[in-house]
């Protein structure tokens, strides 16, 4: 139930929403690992060439080098997989809300914002970022 | 004894904490920070005014709001928040304890260290394990050490010690809303591996050395510590409520006089103290509590901000004592009013949150409901009788012109309202109805103004329009005219779309002026297309779909509601198109054209125009040389919001 999702569907999926990466710096590096197990992350890495997918050793938060990280329970890991071809936004915004996807900011909010991240945080549902409810 | 008070007996019956008598069960709880004083953490006469109101609001306990015990700063979580970390912030505390307790209340100072959320100034804040941010508002973590864990809590006890000192009577440290102590606690943010982190007992060490430091600085001196009764944020791997209920446990066998039950974090994925939650949905929480820990004080009040349930819940034994803050803040008077049976007077926090989401712009916190808020040391907002006695007549009865209008009556003005509408309200009203998240609460902004003014005797004439010749009619009789005639849609940027006269208006549709069919377009998706189609889906099952022009919706939406929307409208299905624009009305539907020139027909049965309002300030021109002042107030200046129409209704009646 952990799988990360298969690198291919991780980067067609970045490809699908182009629009969301297309302000983001080169360098910008966000990352997904399985909660119970976070050994690996699977990666979007925007470079000159767009933005790339693989997979690599999840070395600690202080050392990952990511802009942002998306931690998901198993259950929430599963609709992540079935959802990767589809509306997968739609997919993390729900999860993140329902607890089941913690989305953890590596970056402050002004450096995010420089970095081009408004889009992307806007799609997984920080409409408002930071705030009592 | 007063005629509220025999009403509200449980609640107005005398209590005690610590050796103290306290001469109701009413505590101010230091909710938030007001962001008034300076930014190196001396309390300002902004401060000590703000102070004096709430000193006077009839409450046994009265909290100061958090000062931060460090003098690196690392516990400051607010740009403007108070620091105790040294003696030369004494005198100002001296001013607010004396205050206090000149009024009656026994006075508590709370010691806020942010921990997750502090250093504000800084760039990094201290946390027991190094857990990332969820919310990048915040800063960067720095894992503390056990040496700047027991200095931490040695600069509690010195804080302590420094408010009694100052004259306090007992103080309060607080895990309210995710705050240092609740990062020990919890298992989300405290993962160490030494004795104060691993099981429930090694993370709740922290809290029994911090009482155990403070009541050994301050034995005398009672102590309260605000733990959550649910931290909402168990599904992140945080503390469930049994493991809360454990903690509270820890801290009453270390001799803690009083817990006060708090609910969530600031970054829990779930609401807890805005308007979607009911009133009283939290209260099983303090019950739990009273029930577990019969020898100790219990205090609660989120999401209860009715004295009529609060005196249930003291005699339900739910809790011991109210602790209230925002109801305070939106109306200082309010137990005053309980007291005096006048309930229907009170102008009820309406859970906007605004005040939050200022704080969080580094902004001083201010309140929708109350103009005065943050003003109370300028004499310009107090209402003060007027110098003389003026006709005024105001037109339009939405929340700017009765704010003016009551305003101008309590300072012994002459006032005439006329309404064309046949009740009050104005299109405070129509947004109410259609609000999912809680019609009581505004629509008891209009049933407030309407009992007030009332009592005020304020003469209101509805269904009486206002013109030229009803003016002509009357020249002369009055001295000033307000006018508070609102906003309207605004057509003109949509009328040269083939077929823009089937557009409906929002506001027909929202006062019901009109019906609309089973498909539906809302063009617009700011706060008052949102409300409308999240009521059309929700309400009449239509099938709706937003079309916004900008890049996002919601973008004249409170910032602590954004996300609201936002997630009603993915609950409800209703398809959100933005970045697309209108490009002709049809019988069949509305064709836009998306941000690559794409354009599709979005079959509909209704199209309603809901993309941006106008000021009505035709009267402007008209009245010119009628009457001797002529002003306007609220969304007739400038459209924009019920705390704009409210503030600038009460700034214009404190002047007339």
């Amino acid at each position: 139930m952990s799988a990360l999702p298969d690198v291919a569907a991780w980067r067609a999926a970045a490809a699908r929403f182009a629009g969301l990466f297309a302000a983001l710096d080169a360098g910008a590096r966000v990352g997904l690992v399985a909660r119970a197990q976070p050994a690996s992350m699977l990666l979007w890495e925007v470079g000159a060439e767009g933005v790339a997918a693989r997979v690599a050793p999840f070395p600690g938060f202080a050392s990952c080098g990511l802009d942002m990280l998306l931690s998901a329970d198993p259950e929430s890991m599963g609709r992540i997989r079935d959802a990767v071809g589809g509306d997968l936004f739609a997919a993390l915004r729900a999860d993140i809300r329902q607890g089941g996807v913690v989305c953890y900011m590596l970056r402050r909010r002004c450096d995010l914002e420089a970095r081009g991240f408004e889009d992307l945080l806007e799609a997984l549902g920080f409409a408002f970022m930071g705030a009592c409810r | 004894m007063k005629p509220g008070e025999a009403k509200l007996p449980n609640l107005f019956q005398p209590g005690r904490l610590g050796r103290f008598s306290t001469r109701n069960r009413i505590k101010y709880g230091a909710c938030c920070v007001s962001n008034y004083n300076t930014r190196d953490g001396f309390i300002t006469e902004r401060e000590i005014a703000r102070m004096r109101v709430i000193a006077r609001t009839g409450c046994g306990i009265i909290t100061n709001q958090g000062a931060y015990p460090d003098p690196l700063g690392e516990g400051k979580a607010y740009f403007r928040q108070v620091a105790i970390f040294d003696d030369k912030f004494l005198p100002q505390f001296e001013r607010v304890a004396a205050d206090i307790k000149s009024q009656g209340a026994v006075a508590i100072q709370q010691i806020l260290h942010a921990g997750r959320y502090g250093g504000i100034d800084l760039g990094y804040c201290i946390q027991p394990s190094d857990v990332p941010q969820t919310l990048p508002h915040f800063r960067p973590p720095k894992v503390m050490t056990r040496e700047e864990i027991r200095d931490c809590i040695r600069q509690h006890a010195d804080a302590a010690r420094r408010a009694v000192r100052a004259g306090f009577d007992g103080t309060e440290i607080t895990s309210f809303m995710g705050y240092l102590l609740a990062n020990f606690n919890s298992r989300f943010t405290n993962q160490r591996a030494d004795e104060y982190g691993g099981s429930i007992a090694n993370r709740g060490r922290f809290m029994r050395e911090l009482i155990d430091a403070i009541k050994q600085a301050t034995p005398e001196n009672p102590l309260v510590v605000r733990l959550n009764g649910a931290e909402l944020m168990d599904k992140w791997g945080g503390n469930s409520e049994d493991e809360c209920f454990e903690l509270m446990q820890q801290a009453v066998d270390a001799g803690v006089d009083m817990i006060s039950v708090t609910v969530g974090w600031q970054e829990a994925p779930e609401s807890s103290i805005g308007r979607d939650i009911a009133p009283g949905y939290w209260n099983y929480l303090s019950e739990r509590a009273k029930k577990a820990f019969p020898g100790t004080l219990i205090a609660f009040g989120n999401r209860l901000p009715d004295p009529g349930m609060a005196d249930r819940c003291v005699r339900d034994g739910v809790l011991d004592f109210w602790e209230v803050c925002r109801p305070l803040l939106a109306d200082p008077e309010l137990i005053h009013k309980a007291a005096e049976d006048r309930l229907d007077e009170v102008r009820r926090c309406i859970g906007s949150l605004n005040c939050l989401s200022r704080l969080f712009r580094d902004l001083p916190y201010t309140c929708t409901m109350n103009p005065a808020l943050g003003h109370e040391v300028e004499p310009e907002y107090e209402v003060r009788p007027a110098a003389y006695k003026k006709k005024v007549m105001v037109i339009g009865a939405g929340p700017a012109g009765m704010e003016c209008a009551i305003t101008a009556a309590r300072r012994g003005h002459e006032v005439t309202v006329f309404e064309r509408a046949a009740q009050i309200g104005g299109n405070l009203r129509a947004y109410a109805v259609h609000d999912l998240a809680r019609p009581d609460d505004l629509l008891s902004v209009i049933s407030h103004y309407e009992v007030v003014a009332r009592k005020l005797g304020i003469e209101m004439r509805l269904n009486t329009e206002v013109h030229a010749k009803f003016m002509r009619s009357m020249l002369h009789q009055y001295d000033v005219c307000v006018v508070a005639a609102g906003a309207r849609v605004d057509r003109a940027p949509f009328a040269h779309l083939p077929g823009a006269e089937r557009m409906l208006d929002a506001l027909d549709v929202a006062h019901g002026r009109v019906a609309v069919g089973k498909r539906v377009v809302v063009v617009g998706g700011g706060k008052i297309g949102l409300t409308l189609a999240e009521s059309l889906r929700k309400r009449q099952r239509a099938e709706v779909t937003v079309v916004e022009q900008d890049k996002r919706i919601a973008g004249d939406v409170m910032p602590s509601f954004k996300w609201r929307h936002a997630a009603w409208v993915e609950e409800l299905g209703i398809a959100c198109l933005t970045s697309c624009h209108p490009v002709r009305v049809a019988a069949e539907g509305l064709t836009v054209r998306d941000a690559k020139g794409a354009e599709r027909l979005l079959p509909a049965d209704s199209v309603i125009l809901a993309a941006s309002i106008r000021p009505s300030h035709e009267l402007f021109g008209e009245f010119e040389w009628m009457v001797d002042e002529l002003h306007g107030a609220g969304d007739a200046v400038v459209a924009r919001g019920l705390e704009h129409a409210i503030q600038e209704g009460f700034r214009l009646g404190v002047r007339l």
